[in-house]
C-alpha cells in the first residue's frame, strides 16, 4: 500500500484545530461572570421562596436562626438572611467551577484520544501540567511539587486568566476579583483529572498576581 | 473609491492572520455550551434566557467594538451596506475566523455601484441578513426537545455582540435570529435591521 499524499488524508482525519482569537475568549468569560452572578442570585431567591412557602405551608419546620451569624447580627431576622457578598460569590464560583469541570472533562478526552494509557498518578499530573496547560493557556505550568503522598501543588508564575486583571480600586481588590475568576480554571483541572479516573479536588490560591498555584489532592488509593 | 468585498475578505483575512492570541475553538465552545446550561438551570424560562444570552453579548460588544476599531483601524462605513460587509468579512473573520455571507435587503443593482453610495440604505429600515455555515459557537451542541418548543436561540449572544457594537458607532439596530440549523432549520440566519442612526451625545455637564 503506497503513501498516499499523506497530509490530504491526514488532514481529513485529523482536521487541524480550529481556533477563534483569544480576545474573544475573554470578553465571553468577562461577561459570563457577570451574568452568572445575576442568574445565581435569580435562582437562589427562587429556591428560597419555594423554603418560604414550605414554611408557610406547614410542610416544612422553619429554619432555626443561623448560630453562625456574626456576633454583631443577633437582632437580625429568623430566617437567617445571611445573604451578602459573601453568599453570591459563592454562588457564581461553583457555578464557574461546574462549568469549568464541564470544559475540562470533555477537552481532557479530546487530548487524549490518541495517547497510550496513564500510567500512574504522576503522570496524570504530567500531563495536566503540560499538554492541558498548553492547550489552554499556551504554557506549561513553571513549578511542580508533591509530598508524594497524594498532593501536588502547581505553580504557574503568569497564569494567564488572571494576567490581565486590574482594578481602579487597587492591588488588593484586584486580588479579590483575581480569585473568583480562577474558579473557572480550577474546575477545568479538577474536570479533566475527574474524567480521566481520578476524583480529587483542587484548590487555586493567589498571593500575588498573577502568579497562581493550583493544589490538587488526589485520593489516596491511587 | 469603495472598498470592494474582496477587499475586504482581504482585509479581514490579514487581521485573523496578524493575531497572536489564538485559542482551540472547542474551549470556546464547551465553555459557551456549559454557561447556557447553567443559565437555563437557574432562569427555568427559555425566553428569559434568550434575553439575559442577548444582555451579555450587548455588554461584550461595547467592548468589543473597541478592539475592533484600534485593530482594524478602518475608518466609518459610508451606509448600512457597508456595515453589514464589514461586520461579516472582517469583524466575524477576526473574532470568530468565519464569514457569514451577506444578503442585503433593499441593495441597489450592483450595476449603479458607483453612485450607489449617494442613494443606499442609510434609511432606518434597511436591513441584511447574515447567514452562518459554520457557528463555532454551536459545537458539540444538541438540543432537547424542551429547549427546540421552548424558544431557545442558542447562540444569542451573537444578536447582543452586534446590537451593542454598533450602539457604540452611533447606529441603534435591532438583531435577531431568523433561524439555526440546531433548531433543525436549513441554515442559520441573523438579520440585523437599521432603526435609527444615534446622535453623538455630550454627557450632561461636561462642557
Amino acid at each position: 500500500m503506497q503513501a498516499a499524499p499523506a497530509s490530504a488524508l491526514s488532514a481529513l482525519a485529523d482536521p487541524p484545530a480550529r481556533m477563534v482569537d483569544g480576545a474573544a475568549m475573554d470578553y465571553l468569560l468577562i461577561e459570563a461572570v457577570n451574568a452568572l452572578r445575576i442568574s445565581s442570585a435569580v435562582a437562589s431567591a427562587r429556591a428560597k421562596k419555594i423554603e418560604c412557602d414550605m414554611v408557610e405551608a406547614g410542610l416544612v419546620p422553619p429554619p432555626p436562626p443561623a448560630k453562625q451569624q456574626n456576633p454583631r447580627d443577633s437582632a437580625s431576622s429568623t430566617l437567617g438572611k445571611i445573604s451578602g457578598p459573601a453568599d453570591e460569590d459563592e454562588g457564581v464560583r461553583s457555578r464557574l467551577e461546574a462549568i469549568g469541570m464541564h470544559v475540562g472533562g470533555n477537552f481532557a478526552e479530546r487530548l487524549c484520544r490518541d495517547r497510550p494509557l496513564f500510567s500512574d498518578s504522576l503522570d496524570v499530573i504530567k500531563f495536566v501540567c503540560k499538554d492541558l496547560w498548553i492547550s489552554c493557556w499556551d504554557k506549561q505550568v513553571d513549578n511542580l511539587r508533591t509530598n508524594h503522598r497524594g498532593v501536588y501543588v502547581l505553580q504557574d508564575n503568569a497564569f494567564k486568566p488572571i494576567s490581565r486583571i486590574s482594578s481602579w480600586e487597587g492591588r488588593q481588590e484586584a486580588l479579590k476579583r483575581a480569585k473568583l475568576y480562577v474558579a473557572l480554571p480550577a474546575g477545568i483541572i479538577r474536570g479533566a483529572l475527574s474524567r480521566i479516573g481520578f476524583q480529587g479536588t483542587v484548590v487555586p490560591e493567589i498571593t500575588t498576581l498573577p502568579q497562581c498555584t493550583f493544589q490538587i489532592k488526589l485520593p489516596k488509593n491511587t | 473609491m469603495a472598498t470592494t468585498s474582496k477587499q475586504y475578505k482581504a482585509i479581514g483575512e490579514d487581521l485573523w492572520k496578524s493575531r497572536t492570541d489564538k485559542i482551540n475553538s472547542e474551549l470556546f465552545a464547551l465553555t459557551y455550551g456549559a454557561l447556557v446550561v447553567q443559565l437555563i438551570q437557574d432562569y427555568e424560562d427559555y425566553a428569559e434566557v434568550n434575553k439575559q444570552l442577548e444582555k451579555m453579548g450587548y455588554n461584550i460588544g461595547t467592548r468589543l467594538i473597541e478592539d475592533f476599531l484600534a485593530r482594524s483601524s478602518l475608518g466609518r462605513c459610508s451606509d448600512f451596506r457597508e456595515v453589514g460587509e464589514v461586520a461579516a468579512k472582517v469583524g466575524f473573520k477576526s473574532f470568530l475566523n468565519i464569514t457569514p455571507t451577506v444578503t442585503h435587503s433593499g441593495a441597489p443593482p450592483p450595476s449603479s455601484r458607483s453612485t450607489s453610495a449617494a442613494q443606499q440604505s442609510g434609511v432606518p429600515g434597511s436591513s441584511f441578513i447574515l447567514t452562518l455555515d459554520e457557528n463555532p459557537l454551536a459545537e458539540f451542541v444538541e438540543l432537547p426537545d424542551e429547549a427546540l418548543e421552548g424558544g431557545l436561540w442558542f447562540s444569542n449572544v451573537l444578536c447582543g455582540v452586534l446590537r451593542g457594537a454598533l450602539e457604540m458607532v452611533q447606529m441603534q439596530v435591532q438583531v435577531e435570529f431568523l433561524s439555526d440549523v440546531l433548531r433543525g432549520d436549513e441554515s442559520t440566519e441573523i438579520r440585523v435591521t437599521l432603526l435609527k442612526y444615534l446622535e453623538e451625545e455630550v454627557p450632561v455637564g461636561d462642557d
